[in-house]
C-alpha cells in the first residue's frame, strides 16, 4: 500500500469574484479509496473535483494530486488522471471508434485493449455518432475514455446524476468491476447517497464551501448514533460526545452524536444510523465545524 | 494530436470548402463569358486608346455587367463567412463543455489551444487566399478597363485574406468570452460589417491625402486605374479669372457645354481647365497594405485576448 495520498489539499480555496465557492477545504485521500464527495448544489464539489485534475487554479491554497500540483505541473498529473465531467461532455459529432481513436492519440498510457473489451461489453456499434447515443452510453463512453487511460486517479463529476435508474445502476456496476480489476482510487461526487454505499469506502461531506466531515464509511457508521432522552442529561452527553444535531420535544430529546468509540449511557435509547443519515445530519448544520479535523483516515 | 484537432474542425472546414465551391460555381463560368466577350469586342485595344468610339465601347463593356457585379457585391460577406465557419468548432468547445474532456487528457492545455488557434489561422488564411485568387482572376478584365481601386478594394488582394483572419478572430474572442456560438456570430456579423464600412468610408480614403490635381488641355496625369473623388474642367482666362459667359456661349458648337469650338475659345483667350480629386492606381499596394495592416492587427489583438481568457478567466 502506497502510505502516500493520492489527493491532499490544504487550505483550499477557490473564489469566482467575490464569491467563494470553495473555502478551507483540506483533505487526504489515501491510495485505493473509493471516495463519495456529497453535498448540495452549490456546495463546491465540481469546483473541488476541478482543482484536482488542473481545470482550475487555486485562488489560495494547494491542491497536490500523486504528489504533484496539478495546474503546475499537468505532464505529471494528467496522464495519471481519469475524468469524466458533469453530464460527460463528448464531441457528438464523432463516432465511437473516433472518440477511442482520440483517446489513443492523447494519452500515452492509453490501453487500447481495455477500450475495446468496455466498448464490446457495451454492445454500442463503434460507427455509430456518440450524439445519437443515450444518456447512459454516452456516460459509459466517457467512463470508457476515462478508464483506458489507465489512470492511478479516476475523478468523476456527477457520473449519475443525469441517468435513469437502470443506467445508473449499470455505471456503477461498471465503476465496481474497473475498481475491482486496477485496484484505483476514485473520488465521485454526487448529491445521490442512496446508491453509493455499495460503491464507496469513503465519504466527504462538503456544505457551504467547506469540509463538514471525511472519513472511511464504516468507521463513520460506527462513531455515529442517534440518541433518545430526557433533555436534562443532553449535558452530560455533550462532555463526551460532539453532538452534530439536536432536537426536542416535550417528552424527549434526540441528539445526533460522534462519539469516541462505542456510544453507551444507560439513561438514553442508542440507534444505529446509516450513511444518509450521517449526510442529511452534517448537511443540516452547515459549517459549524472547523474544517482542520477532517483529514481522512485520521477519524475514529 | 494533429488528427485530433483536424477532426475537431474538419465538418466546419468543409462546410467552408463548400461555400468556396459554390462562389467559384458563380465566377468561373461567367468569368470565362467575360473574357471571351473581352477578347471578341477588342476590348484590350481600346484600353490605350482614347477615341469616342473607344470609349463607348469600353463603358458599354463595363455596364454590360452591372447585374451580375451587384450580385458579386454579396461576396463582401465571404470573409466573414468563413471567418465564422472556421472559429465555431472552437468556440461550440466552450458552449459544450467539450474543452473539459480535452484539457484532462495527457496534452497540455497550452499545445492544444496553440494548435487549435493555428488551424484555424492557417484556414483562414487559406481560404481566404483563394478567394481573392478568384476575384483577381474573375475581375480582370474589368480591371483593366476601370481599375479595381474604386470598385474592387476589398474583394482583391492582401484585403480579404485580412478580413478573414479578423472575421475568425473576432468570431472566436466574442465566442470564448460569451460562450455561445450564435450569440458571438450574430454580435461579429454586426460589428465585422460595422467596422468594413467605416473603415472602407471614413478611414481608407485618408490613408494619404488624396491629389488635388489641375491641368490645361494635354497634360492630364495618368488617371487610369485610379481612385477618383472629384472630376471636372472649367472655362478660365489667362488671369485666372471666369470667362464672360457670353462668349464661351458663343462658341458652343452643340447645346451641352461639352461640345465646345477649342479654337473659338483660344481666340478669345479662354483656356480649358482640368481638375481631378484622386488617388493614383500607384497607391493600390500601399493602401492595400495599410487597410490588411489595420485588420491583422485587429485579429492579432482579439487572437491574444482569446488566449489570455481562455487561459485565466476559463474554469
Amino acid at each position: 500500500m502506497n502510505p502516500r495520498p493520492v489527493v491532499e489539499t490544504d487550505a483550499l480555496g477557490k473564489r469566482y469574484g467575490s464569491l467563494w465557492a470553495l473555502r478551507d477545504c483540506s483533505l487526504a485521500i489515501p491510495a485505493r479509496s473509493v471516495v463519495a464527495l456529497v453535498g448540495p448544489n452549490g456546495a463546491g464539489k465540481t469546483t473541488l473535483l476541478h482543482l484536482l485534475v488542473g481545470l482550475s487554479q487555486p485562488t489560495v491554497g494547494e491542491a497536490r494530486v500523486l504528489g504533484c500540483s496539478p495546474r503546475q505541473q499537468p505532464s505529471l498529473v494528467l496522464p495519471r488522471v481519469g475524468f469524466v465531467a458533469q453530464d460527460h461532455p463528448l464531441y457528438r459529432g464523432f463516432t465511437l471508434a473516433e472518440m477511442l481513436k482520440l483517446g489513443r492519440k492523447l494519452n500515452p498510457r492509453w490501453d487500447d485493449d481495455l477500450a475495446a473489451r468496455r466498448t464490446a461489453g457495451l454492445g454500442i456499434p463503434l460507427g455509430k455518432k456518440v450524439g445519437t447515443l443515450s444518456g447512459g452510453q454516452q456516460a459509459q463512453v466517457a467512463l470508457t475514455l476515462a478508464l483506458a487511460k489507465r489512470p492511478d486517479l479516476l475523478v468523476l463529476d456527477e457520473p449519475v446524476a443525469s441517468l435513469d435508474p437502470l443506467a445508473r445502476r449499470e455505471f456503477l456496476q461498471a465503476l465496481m468491476e474497473a475498481v475491482a480489476d486496477e485496484g484505483l482510487t476514485v473520488i465521485l461526487s454526487s448529491h445521490i447517497v442512496a446508491e453509493l454505499e455499495r460503491v464507496c469506502d469513503h465519504l466527504v461531506i462538503l456544505a457551504a464551501g467547506g469540509v463538514q466531515l471525511a472519513g472511511p464509511i464504516d468507521e463513520l457508521l460506527r462513531s455515529h448514533r442517534i440518541l433518545t432522552g430526557s433533555r436534562k442529561d443532553a449535558a452530560a452527553v455533550a462532555r463526551t460526545h460532539a453532538v452534530i444535531r439536536e432536537s426536542h420535544t416535550a417528552r424527549q430529546t434526540t441528539l445526533f452524536v460522534r462519539g469516541n468509540g462505542a456510544v453507551a449511557h444507560p439513561s438514553w435509547h442508542v440507534d444505529e444510523v446509516g450513511l444518509e443519515e450521517i449526510v442529511l445530519a452534517y448537511l443540516g448544520q452547515q459549517s459549524a465545524r472547523p474544517a482542520t479535523e477532517t483529514a481522512l483516515g485520521l477519524a475514529s | 494530436m494533429i488528427w485530433v484537432i483536424w477532426r475537431q474542425q474538419r465538418t466546419e472546414t468543409l462546410i467552408a470548402t463548400l461555400l468556396l465551391v459554390l462562389v467559384a460555381a458563380l465566377l468561373v463560368p461567367t468569368g470565362l463569358h467575360m473574357a471571351s466577350v473581352y477578347d471578341s469586342d477588342g476590348i484590350a485595344a481600346c484600353v490605350a486608346d482614347p477615341s469616342d468610339t473607344c470609349r463607348q465601347t469600353l463603358d458599354s463593356f463595363a455596364s454590360r455587367w452591372n447585374t451580375l457585379l451587384s450580385f458579386v457585391g454579396w461576396l463582401n460577406l465571404v470573409p466573414v463567412l468563413l471567418g465564422a465557419l472556421l472559429a465555431a468548432p472552437l468556440v461550440l468547445e466552450f458552449e459544450r463543455g467539450t474543452f473539459r474532456l480535452a484539457w484532462t487528457q495527457s496534452v497540455s492545455r497550452d499545445r492544444w489551444l496553440a494548435m487549435r488557434i493555428a488551424l484555424v489561422v492557417a484556414a483562414s488564411l487559406a481560404t481566404g487566399l483563394f478567394f481573392t485568387l478568384l476575384m483577381t482572376w474573375w475581375r480582370d478584365p474589368l480591371d483593366d478597363v476601370s481599375g479595381p481601386f474604386s470598385d474592387a478594394f476589398d474583394l482583391e488582394g492582401i484585403v480579404p485574406l485580412s478580413y478573414t483572419l479578423f472575421a475568425a478572430a473576432l468570431v472566436m474572442a466574442l465566442g470564448v468570452a460569451l460562450r455561445r456560438a450564435a450569440a458571438a456570430i450574430g454580435l461579429a456579423f454586426v460589428l465585422f460589417l460595422a467596422l468594413r464600412i467605416g473603415i472602407g468610408n471614413w478611414a481608407r480614403p485618408n490613408y494619404q491625402g488624396p491629389i488635388d490635381a489641375m491641368w490645361t488641355e494635354g497634360a492630364s496625369p495618368d488617371l487610369r486605374g485610379a481612385w477618383i473623388f472629384r472630376q471636372g474642367g472649367e472655362f478660365r482666362v489667362a488671369d485666372g479669372q471666369a470667362p464672360d459667359p457670353s462668349v464661351v456661349q458663343g462658341c458652343l458648337t452643340g447645346p451641352e457645354i461639352k461640345s465646345f469650338d477649342r479654337e473659338c475659345l483660344a481666340d478669345h483667350g479662354i483656356q480649358v481647365v482640368a481638375h481631378a480629386t484622386y488617388h493614383p492606381y500607384s497607391r493600390f499596394w500601399l493602401f492595400q497594405a495599410i487597410e490588411a495592416g489595420i485588420f491583422v492587427t485587429m485579429a492579432l489583438a482579439l487572437l491574444a485576448f482569446s488566449v489570455w481568457w481562455i487561459r485565466r478567466r476559463i474554469s
